[in-house]
């Protein structure tokens, strides 16, 4: 009997155990209740009907406003003082600025945030942060079409076109950072050998056009010509026009050729690609270790690469040669295009419990407008955190940027009103201008897919592409045998439903838009 | 052979066997001490050096850089720290307190309602509320959100530990003691503060060592609840530099410039400095509580 109690306890003890562990994790999986379904008749919050007023606001509102970045900055307070100060005549605001790390951080607290209704003014999102699409369907971000029209300076400095590809069904939940609008690929070369081969790049157009040097390279035997890690291969020369998360099968011709959508992982471009990598594999391009390498800005730093793939923009090479210390040339491998990564890669959004959305959206004009608030905010203040040199380029201090290092500017507003740094091109800006308008804007611009019927498919196919992404785009392993594998592997995870189910939507929402 | 043929004490274990354990446990130390030594040594480590031969037990060029750049320029990890022991002083001192003094009524049999009451402890933690209801509690019925409070008051009360200690009372403290106490005319705070605690300080011991652990480590609080980054603990500042790292490399797609952002984190060793010191205390308080560690979980689990 006694034993028979005894036992009862413990099997009490463990059940008690097990659901505490349980519900420890259920906590911290699920972030928010977010409803995954989207709807576009969701509780549509409506921006404040105040009149327009011509002259400053009386009352001093403050506003709060999120932002991903590294950390809070030990000197936020002082600059947040000096924009007050600058906007005290202007749209009268006292602005909050909080500052949440990459990823789970920024994630946690804000997604939070927006589900519990916590007023807060101005919120940074994108297809990569605070869960835009999931966010904006479930109406935690205030529609802005109104406010748009009323004040016209965004769609004046970004154009219309690119503020509207991150519209859900035409209603604009967030504007768009007005940064490069477009991407292209091509490889990073390490400048000391161009040079000491005499390489002249202009001659470079595609990937063949390297393999000469490469073997040179190779033959010399000093660094490893290409540097291949994880994501970072030459793969992204194909540039597919994926539909959902880089490694969910599905994706279109970044040509605008056609409609269709296809499995790209398996396309007979991507088949050759995985052979041509597998072909610079042995013949020792690539290192042999390449499939289990990781940051490619650490091993860049290492100088004994001699060329590496990278999304581009004009001034990338000197970013890199800044951040790395390495100093690196740019060569355009595939034609500059405008997609969602662009109009969704970078955005501020209102979120629906502010109560003050219109000076809110006020605020987020002048970040579009006023180039002395945009300066402010990403180097801090002039003689404290930054020196401007004769030529108009600022540098940065090391003690400025010990207490001030907001990091990069492309997450609100125009960034083409910001100063540049002594190691920029003095052209960089226009530069800009001209690789924007040299964009082709894809067909897909502005399509949202949305797998909550097919999660189950899409999920499936995320594992095993996972598994064999990293070897085939690398080149570590022989093609022929894997590939038929793969394919099975993904027939028998529901690939074919889940490319079906995106082609559905893709034309449901092509005779939507008149496409 | 002579010791073989010695006659073995009940219960002693046969020299195989005992072998066989040894290494076991020895296998297992090694297991735990191998990657908190790897952690020291990559601290210690030059960067440059790292980049080149990866991480090494021990280290090609030494250096203190990292160390001395948090001696110099990690105020915020300085603060961070801070705010750590004070949280976890203070947190476990309180939660104590209100675990002791929740248990011990339970412990008694003479006590009408304590099936009552341990019914309400044990609801919460079968059934939560769910992160949002959670979050609201804590931002508009009781605003301590971005306080020290917000780090403290969810982990006071933990009815696991208040389990344990109910069962330690229990065990320890038969009721013919608390009636002898009655009969000399001790009130019931002076039963309990005099004869009661001074009796169970193993359990005292073992709970308050979970509570200063789960203090320390705790970073889900500061990720949910602390905006203000003054309040931020240790744990959560490494926590929110290594999900960075990891988030830009698997994002360096999406995010345009992450490269240019990683490069600009504070390096490898540097991390790892913050790990070796965010060790420490905690090191240091393991020796206090262990004389009573053992004690208190054998009682605590067999007598149950």
């Amino acid at each position: 009997m006694r034993s028979m109690k005894r036992f009862l306890c413990l099997a009490l003890v463990l059940v008690f155990a097990f659901t505490l562990a349980l519900s420890g994790c259920g906590e911290k999986a699920t972030p928010a209740a977010d409803p995954t379904t989207k709807k576009t008749d969701a509780p549509a919050p409506k921006a404040e009907d105040k009149p327009a007023e011509s002259a400053v606001p009386a009352e001093t509102v403050e506003l709060t406003m999120t932002l991903v970045g590294n950390k809070q900055e030990t000197d936020t307070d002082l600059v947040m003082e000096k924009i007050n100060e600058y906007l005290a005549d202007k749209i009268n605001i006292k602005l909050n600025l909080q500052v949440f790390g990459w990823g789970d951080p920024y994630e946690q607290k804000v997604n939070t945030m927006l589900s519990s209704g916590e007023p807060f003014d101005v919120c940074f999102t994108a297809n990569w942060a605070a869960n835009y699409y999931k966010n904006a369907a479930a109406g935690y971000f205030t529609e802005l079409n109104d406010l748009l029209a009323k004040y016209p300076a965004i769609y004046e400095i970004a154009g219309k076109d690119f503020v509207d590809g991150s519209a859900l069904d035409g209603i604009n939940y967030a504007v768009p950072t007005h940064k490069e609008t477009v991407h292209n690929w091509g490889y990073l070369l390490q400048k000391a050998v161009v040079d000491q081969y005499g390489i002249d790049i202009s001659t470079l157009k595609k990937m063949e056009d390297l393999e000469p040097w490469f073997d040179k390279i190779k033959a010399d035997g000093k660094i490893t010509p290409l540097l291949v890690v994880g994501g970072d291969s030459p793969f992204q020369f194909l540039d597919w026009d994926r539909v959902s998360d880089d490694n969910v099968p599905g994706a279109l011709y970044s040509d605008n050729r056609d409609n269709t959508i296809v499995n790209h992982f398996l396309a007979p471009e991507s088949v050759d690609m995985y052979k041509k990598l597998r072909d610079y594999y042995q013949k020792g391009y690539i290192a042999s270790d390449a499939a289990t390498m990781e940051n490619t800005a650490e091993q860049m730093k290492t100088a004994k690469y001699f060329a590496v793939e990278s999304s581009l923009k004009p001034g990338k090479d000197a970013e890199m040669t800044g951040s790395t210390g390495v100093e690196w040339v740019q060569i355009d491998i595939t034609q500059p295009v405008m997609s969602n990564r662009e109009t969704t890669g970078a955005m501020l959004a209102i979120p629906a419990a502010s109560k003050n959305a219109e000076r809110a959206f006020q605020f987020i004009e002048i970040l579009y407008t006023d180039d002395v608030v945009r300066n402010l905010l990403n180097f801090g203040i002039e003689g404290t955190h930054y020196n401007v040199n004769a030529d108009g380029r600022i540098t940065q201090t090391q003690e400025g940027l010990d207490r001030y290092n907001m990091g990069p500017g492309w997450r609100y507003g125009d960034q083409f009103k910001d100063l540049l740094l002594d190691n920029e091109d003095p052209n960089k800006w226009a530069d800009f201008g001209k690789y924007n308008d040299a964009g082709l804007v894809l067909n897909s611009l502005g399509f949202v897919y949305n797998d909550s019927d097919v999660s189950t498919e899409s999920s499936a196919c995320k594992t095993v592409t996972g598994t064999y992404n990293r070897q085939l785009q690398c080149g570590a392993v022989d093609v022929d045998p894997i590939l038929k594998k793969y394919e099975d592997e993904l027939k028998a995870s529901g690939v074919d439903t889940l490319i079906a189910d995106m082609q559905t939507q893709y034309d449901a929402w092509r005779a939507k838009v008149g496409k | 052979m002579l010791k073989l043929a010695r006659k073995r004490r009940q219960n002693e274990i046969g020299f195989g066997a005992n072998t066989a354990i040894n290494i076991l446990f020895l296998a297992i130390c090694v297991m735990c001490i191998a990657p908190v030594l790897l952690v020291l040594s990559i601290s210690l480590s030059d960067e440059a050096s790292i980049r080149a031969n990866g991480y090494q037990f021990i280290p090609s060029a030494f250096s203190g850089e990292a160390y001395r750049y948090l001696l110099t320029a990690g105020d915020a990890i300085w603060r961070a720290y801070g705010v750590s022991i004070l949280v976890t002083v203070v947190g476990t001192l309180l939660s104590l307190m209100v675990i002791t003094l929740y248990a011990y009524p339970l412990s008694r049999s003479s006590f009408k309602y304590r099936y009552h009451f341990s019914f309400f402890a044990f609801f919460t933690m079968i059934f939560g509320g769910g992160l949002v209801p959670w979050y609201i509690v804590y931002t508009q019925l009781i605003p301590i959100k971005n306080t020290l409070w917000i780090m403290i008051v969810p982990y006071l009360m933990n009815t696991w530990y208040m389990m344990i200690m109910r069962t330690f009372y229990k065990t320890t403290v038969p009721e013919s003691i608390i009636e002898s106490a009655r009969i000399d005319g001790a009130g019931e705070f002076r039963t309990f503060f005099v004869i009661v605690l001074p009796l169970c300080k193993a359990g005292l011991a073992t709970v308050g060592l979970f509570c200063t652990l789960a203090y320390w480590n705790d970073f889900y609080l500061p990720m949910v609840f602390v905006n203000n980054s003054k309040n931020y603990n240790i744990q959560y500042l490494m926590y929110q530099t290594l999900i960075a790292v990891q988030n830009l490399l698997n994002a360096s797609n999406a995010i345009s410039n992450a490269s240019q952002i990683l490069a600009n984190l504070p390096s490898e060793s540097v991390r790892m400095a913050i790990a070796v010191i965010s060790i420490g205390p905690i090191v240091l308080a393991y020796p206090f509580f262990q004389k009573y560690f053992v004690k208190g979980l054998t009682i605590g689990a067999v007598k149950g």
